[in-house]
C-alpha cells in the first residue's frame, strides 16, 4: 500500500490563502523549532521569546500571499524571523536607553571570560557584553557566531550586501572584544 | 588585539553555542496562543479599519459644510436680486433691453 505523504509547505501555503485555519497551524507546527531556536538568541526570557515567535508567525500569516514558493518556505520564514528580530533588538534599545542599562544586569560575578568559561556560564556572559552592543553588531554577532551561518546568508536574511556584512561583523566582533576586555579588568 | 584574546573569544562562541536554551517550554501552547491572537486581530480587524476611516469622515463633513455655506451665501444673494426685481420690474427689463442702467 502506497504511504501517503504529508502536504508539502507550499500546498499548506495555498491551503491556508483558501481559508483553512488547520493548514497554518500545520506550517506553524513545522517550522516552530526553527524560529524559537533563532529567536532565543536575542530574546532574555520566555516571554520576549513568546513575544518574538507571535509576531514571526503573524507577519508571515499577513504576507502569506507574497510567498512565490521560488525558494523553500523555510528560507523565507528566516528572513521573517531575522526582520522581527532585528525590530525587537531596535525596540529593546530605545527602552532601554531610557531605563538604566545596569538596572537589566544580571549577575555579573563571571563576567571575567576565563572564569565564565570555567563555569559554563559562556552563554550568559556573551548574552551580558551583546547588550551592550548596538542592535545591527548583536544580530550580526548572532547570526555569524552562535547560528554560524556564512556571509551569505547573512546577506540574504537582512538584505544587506556581502562586503556590508563583512564589514559589520569585523566591526561588531572588535567592540565586543573590547567589551570583554574592559569588564575583565573591572 | 593579540591572538589570545581571539582565541578566548572563539572558545566563548562555541561554548554559548553549545549552551542552547531550553525552548518546549514556550513552545507548549504555542498554535493554540498564536490561533487566538489572529482571531483577536482579525476581529478587530472590523474596528480597526471604523477607526481608520476616521480623517476620510472628518473631511467628508468639513467639505459639506463649507458647500452648505457657499451655498447658503449664493442663495442669499439670488433672493435679494429676485426681490429688488419685483419691485423694479420696469427698470430691470429697461436696462435689459437698452444695455443702460439708471
Amino acid at each position: 500500500m502506497a504511504e501517503v505523504l504529508p502536504p508539502a509547505d507550499a500546498d499548506l501555503v495555498s491551503a491556508t490563502l483558501g481559508g483553512d485555519d488547520d493548514a497554518f497551524a500545520e506550517l506553524v507546527r513545522r517550522h516552530k523549532r526553527r524560529v524559537f531556536g533563532t529567536a532565543s538568541r536575542f530574546a532574555r526570557d520566555d516571554h520576549q521569546l513568546d513575544d518574538i515567535a507571535q509576531e514571526v508567525f503573524l507577519r508571515a500569516f499577513r504576507h502569506l500571499g507574497k510567498f512565490r514558493g521560488e525558494a523553500p518556505f523555510e528560507h523565507w520564514l528566516a528572513r521573517i524571523t531575522v526582520s522581527a528580530c532585528y525590530d525587537f533588538l531596535r525596540k529593546e534599545r530605545r527602552i532601554r536607553a531610557q531605563v538604566s542599562l545596569d538596572a537589566h544586569d544580571f549577575d555579573t560575578r563571571d563576567t571575567k571570560l576565563d572564569a565564565a568559561l570555567a563555569a559554563g556560564r559562556a552563554r550568559e556572559l556573551v548574552e551580558y557584553a551583546m547588550r551592550r552592543l548596538t542592535a545591527e553588531e548583536r544580530l550580526i554577532i548572532t547570526l555569524s557566531e552562535l547560528e554560524e551561518r556564512s556571509i551569505r546568508e547573512i546577506a540574504e536574511l537582512t538584505g544587506w550586501s556581502e562586503a556590508n556584512v563583512k564589514v559589520r561583523a569585523f566591526r561588531a566582533r572588535q567592540n565586543l572584544k573590547k567589551i570583554l576586555e574592559a569588564s575583565h579588568e573591572r | 588585539m593579540n591572538d589570545d584574546a581571539e582565541q578566548k573569544l572563539d572558545a566563548l562562541f562555541t561554548a554559548a553555542r553549545a549552551d542552547e536554551r531550553d525552548t518546549s517550554r514556550v513552545e507548549f501552547g504555542f498554535e493554540t496562543r498564536l490561533a487566538a491572537r489572529l482571531r483577536e486581530e482579525s476581529g478587530g480587524s472590523l474596528f480597526a479599519w471604523a477607526w481608520k476611516l476616521c480623517p476620510f469622515f472628518a473631511a467628508l463633513a468639513l467639505a459639506a459644510s463649507w458647500w452648505g455655506h457657499v451655498n447658503l451665501r449664493a442663495e442669499a444673494a439670488t433672493q435679494i436680486v429676485a426681490e429688488a426685481t419685483q419691485e423694479n420690474a420696469e427698470q430691470v427689463l429697461l436696462a435689459y433691453m437698452t444695455g443702460v442702467s439708471r
